[in-house]
């Protein structure tokens, strides 16, 4: 084996004992793929990452004044803020940086079901993938409560309620996370605890799976990927890209954290301290969750009180439940894309859930609804909200069509079905959704028939 | 062995416990109670015959009402058949009116038993005179509504028809003494000065009312006769003064707790205007000094702060018609009593004053105090304009007419509304910065502690005026000048927080744009090396 040419006292010590030399050969040799498709996509974990490191260090910086406790979380917070030389900065960051972490998540966990980088033999990689997704809404729900304000406690209020729905165990469950009936300072205890001990192990460790499985297994290379020559050399062409990159993102993470540290003042993406939680008063209008949970809390409110056998929030809950553990099969599912072939019906599954997630967001929001609370216009939101979703269904349909040449949109098809039924004709959501359904699965069977015909067609004339 | 054994009896009972799981969720049945529903009802053939009569093809008795009959106690139904056997209740109408209040079943026992209610309910057996209707549907008489009646406070304490009227409402013949206690009803009609007595053989008896509401004072009728009202009745015989039942009604009494009540604090305004806003009622009154009395007043308070706070802000502690005037010794207050009327909500300002110059100038010109400047019935909400030293001002108006030799006045009044809109201003601007400052994510809790220490000082600078000396009201108002000084400092202190806020933000943007170019030329060198080498 070559030893490297590294002279390095320190590097030799180490090599003495710890043979790096595998080590630092394997990182030589590491390529990222290199070809027509675009870079940008392979930068989002970095990214990802990245925030979550400003999220370790700024959540320390917190720790060393944060005090849990019913009469200490909401002051600690306020001192924090207002004494604490650079505090507001600190906490600022700390928000900003999470809301940016769970946009590049968002993102970069479409993006590899766009380019199918969930393929084998990548399944794992994708699984943690999507854990870490999960666990990074989980921290978002954690320190939402932590500064124990009106806001952080009605939504977590609103937020735990919905476990009740869980068939069996849902009383039980929201008594584990409250610690009591009612969100109270021991809900805090264990969201704290959670936020700063539980989660964190958690997330190292599936970080590190995650992170060990990309480096050995590489970057994927898309399906319809050509090799031309060799590619991007990981160490050090990638790693200083990727470093650049990180700077250009600390740069904007300084000038919204300064410039709007309580957030945009958009519902879900706000963190002003406001007043302090009263648990005796009661809830005000309007209290809505964090951006990122909108869609099932819209989903939850569109179902009807009961279904059939179940009750409305069991149907919703059951409902997100399919909807995730699909999405986290997905590399099993997409039988295409595991024979390296091209799947256009999961790139179109992809599209089709960011248009279903995207309408219920914006409907959450009451865009168009001219009020708060019981003032909104239901009517005018579904409407207003189904122009803007049909509205970027045809953008990204035009490019899928143009750029990429896809001609495969049953699912954003339906799904912008099920927005024009609801929105403009005014059916309602659920019978939106059905309808919508029921004309997929026709198109399909008869997408299925009509492909089998002409296969048999092609065999009988061979 | 033991421990085996233990273990055993441990295992046995778990078991045991587990085979009885099925029963857990089991609920045990309600004890049967009184009238169950679900039992099938007796009816009484009247009865029957009742809830069995069809007019135009539908039951006369709705479905409901007959469900509503059958939820009732035996007790409650028994009385009622037995009115229908008495016929008392004389038609399927009559059993559908009374059974459409759907009282509770105590208060329905309580009609039951009573026969005058019974009769007077009867549409066939009655008068238009004499008919009481079930409700207020507008139809007829506003006095003898029995769902009133039912509601009314002596209702509600045991005292039906008879308590008033006399007679015996267990017996079906109307008795002779029904009216004994009363003028006849005629003369009733035009003479009411025997009501004031009638109700204080109650209300005038502590021992009796002692049993009923112990809080309730017995000195209503005293006091009545000392009022105005008083006064014109059983002085005058008028009888178009107002007695007991002008403002507490008849039949639907309720006490002045009730939101319904015509003495709640919120319905007294309406109540007392009924007379005194009718420029027609009142046509013939006079005040002390000869002039007809004003009917405006009611139109005047409605406008004036204490109206709007009380019937627009719903604020009890608002003043309304008898704070001022008294209740049952109503009278218009005096000139000399005036201003202790105000003291009793505004004693600061009372105090201050009586320690003032004005006190004694007030005195000598008979002028009543408060009222000379803030008016009366339309007191409006003071504004500091009328400290302005120019004419169409209150206070240059009144000095330049009585007291335009003395120099010092206008320069007093100059003096206060400087400072007051010096505060006033700066009040506005804390207000505005401690929104836009926090909105930055700046320490705002200095600022907001001035702003609070400002308010105080304003707040009672304005009512220092009422001293109108300079030093007493600079006392108050150097608290808000030296808030205004803290304020301020405060606010600069946040600016320029936050212009370093921006200079850092600069600063270390500059910093990090410059190792992005640095890392990018460095990307750069390392791929140009690659590419030669």
């Amino acid at each position: 084996m070559n030893q490297p040419a590294i002279s390095n006292p320190v590097y030799r010590w180490l090599d003495r004992r710890y043979s790096l030399g595998n080590l630092v050969e394997f990182l030589k040799h590491k390529e990222v793929p290199l070809g027509d498709h675009p870079m940008v996509w392979y930068y989002l974990g970095g990214t990802t990452l990245f925030f979550f490191l400003v999220q370790i260090a700024t959540g320390l910086l917190l720790l060393l004044y944060y005090k849990p406790g019913e009469a200490s979380s909401y002051e600690s917070i306020r001192f924090i803020t207002t004494k604490v030389p650079f505090g507001w900065l600190i906490r600022s960051v700390h928000c900003w940086s999470a809301h940016l972490m769970i946009v590049s998540l968002t993102v970069h966990m479409f993006s590899t079901m766009m380019l199918k980088a969930y393929r084998p033999p990548r399944e794992i990689t994708w699984i943690t993938g999507f854990l870490l997704f999960a666990i990074g809404l989980g921290f978002g729900f954690s320190g939402y409560l932590l500064p124990w304000n009106e806001l952080a406690y009605f939504a977590t209020s609103v937020g735990t309620d919905s476990v009740k729905a869980v068939p069996g165990i849902g009383e039980w469950l929201l008594q584990v996370m409250r610690g009591g009936h009612d969100v109270s300072i021991n809900t805090l205890y264990r969201f704290f605890a959670l936020h700063v001990v539980a989660l964190p192990l958690l997330i190292f460790a599936l970080i590190s799976i995650h992170l060990l499985l990309i480096q050995r297994q590489g970057m994927a290379p898309p399906l319809t990927h050509e090799s031309k020559g060799p590619g991007m050399k990981f160490f050090p062409n990638f790693l200083l890209r990727d470093l650049l990159l990180w700077l250009l993102c600390l740069i904007g993470l300084m000038i919204l954290a300064v410039m709007l540290p309580y957030g945009p003042g958009v519902p879900g993406v706000e963190w002003e301290l406001g007043l302090k939680a009263n648990p005796l008063q009661p809830a005000y209008p309007g209290i809505k969750p964090e951006w990122y949970f909108l869609w099932i809390y819209q989903l939850l409110k569109e179902f009807p009180p009961h279904l059939w056998v179940m009750e409305g929030p069991q149907a919703a809950l059951l409902m997100v439940s399919v909807l995730m553990g699909s999405w986290a099969l997905v590399p099993w599912l997409d039988r295409k894309a595991r024979a390296d072939k091209p799947s256009p019906g999961f790139s179109d599954y992809g599209v089709g859930a960011i248009l279903f997630v995207v309408f219920l967001t914006l409907k959450a929001w009451d865009i168009g609804g001219h009020g708060h609370g019981a003032e909104v216009d239901v009517r005018a939101v579904a409407r207003v909200c189904a122009w803007w979703t049909l509205g970027l269904a045809a953008l990204i349909t035009v490019f899928r069509f143009l750029v990429y040449r896809h001609r495969w949109f049953l699912f954003s098809g339906g799904i912008a079905l099920h927005v024009a039924l609801h929105g403009l004709l005014g059916m309602s959501y659920l019978r939106a959704l059905v309808a919508a359904a029921v004309v997929v699965v026709i198109a399909w069977a008869l997408t299925l028939v009509t492909g089998s015909s002409a296969r048999t067609m092609r065999r009988v004339s061979q | 062995m033991k421990s085996r054994i233990t273990l055993s009896a441990g295992l046995c009972l778990l078991l045991l416990l587990l085979a009885t799981a099925p029963v857990w969720n089991l609920i045990p049945p309600a004890l049967a109670q009184d009238g169950d529903a679900s039992e099938p009802v007796e009816l009484s053939a009247q009865v029957r015959e009742f809830f069995e009569t069809n007019e135009e093809g539908k039951p006369v008795v709705p479905a409901e009402l007959q469900e509503y009959y059958g939820q009732l106690p035996d007790h409650a139904r028994k009385l009622f058949s037995k009115a229908v056997e008495a016929g008392l209740i004389s038609s399927a109408a009559h059993a559908r009116d009374l059974l459409s209040l759907k009282l509770s079943p105590d208060k329905m026992e309580l009609v039951l038993k009573d026969n005058c209610i019974l009769c007077h309910t009867d549409k066939d057996m009655q008068s238009e005179e004499t008919l009481w209707h079930i409700r207020d549907d507008g139809s007829g008489s506003t006095t003898l509504i029995l769902q009133n009646f039912l509601a009314d406070v002596h209702f509600r304490q045991g005292l039906s028809c008879s308590g008033c009227h006399g007679g015996h409402p267990d017996q079906t013949e109307m008795s002779d003494d029904i009216y004994e206690r009363w003028p006849d009803s005629e003369r009733r009609k035009v003479d009411r000065t025997w009501i004031p007595q009638f109700c204080g053989r109650c209300h005038s008896d502590p021992a009796f009312m002692r049993g009923f509401n112990p809080s309730l004072p017995t000195d209503q009728l005293a006091k009545y006769r000392e009022s105005k009202h008083g006064q014109l009745l059983l002085g005058k015989g008028d009888s178009k003064a107002a007695q007991c039942v002008s403002c507490h009604g008849v039949h639907g009494i309720q006490g002045s707790d009730s939101r319904r009540s015509t003495t709640f604090k919120s319905n007294i305004p309406a109540t007392c205007g009924k007379c005194h806003a009718d420029a027609k009622y009142m046509a013939g009154y006079k005040t002390e000094d000869g002039s007809p009395l004003p009917t405006t007043q009611l139109k005047q308070y409605r406008k004036s702060v204490h109206g709007q706070a009380l019937l627009v802000d719903g604020d009890q502690g608002a003043p309304a018609c008898n704070d001022c005037h008294g209740n049952h010794a109503a009278m218009p207050p005096q000139i000399s009593s005036v201003s202790e009327v105000c003291r009793t909500c505004h004693s600061g300002n009372g105090k201050l004053f009586d320690g003032s110059k004005h006190k004694q100038v007030f005195s000598t010109h008979g002028w009543p105090e408060c009222a000379k400047c803030h008016g009366t019935h339309d007191i409006s909400k003071p504004s500091d304009t009328m400290l302005i030293t120019e004419p169409g001002h209150l206070c240059f108006d009144c000095h330049t007419r009585y007291a335009k030799d003395n120099p010092i006045c206008n320069a007093t009044a100059a003096h206060f509304h400087e400072r007051i809109t010096t505060m006033e201003a700066a009040q506005a601007n804390f207000e505005q910065m401690t929104h836009t400052l926090a909105a930055k994510g700046l320490d705002v809790d200095a600022l907001a502690a001035s702003l609070s220490e400002l308010n105080d000082a304003l707040r009672q600078s304005r009512s220092a005026v009422h001293a109108f000396d300079r030093s007493d009201f600079d006392e108050v108002a150097d608290a808000g000048l030296k808030a205004i000084e803290t304020g301020d400092a405060g606010i600069t202190k946040s600016e320029k927080e936050y212009r370093f806020r921006r200079k850092g933000l600069l600063f270390s943007i500059a910093v990090m744009v410059f190792l992005a170019l640095m890392l990018y030329l460095k990307i750069r060198q390392v791929e140009a090396h690659q590419k030669s080498s």
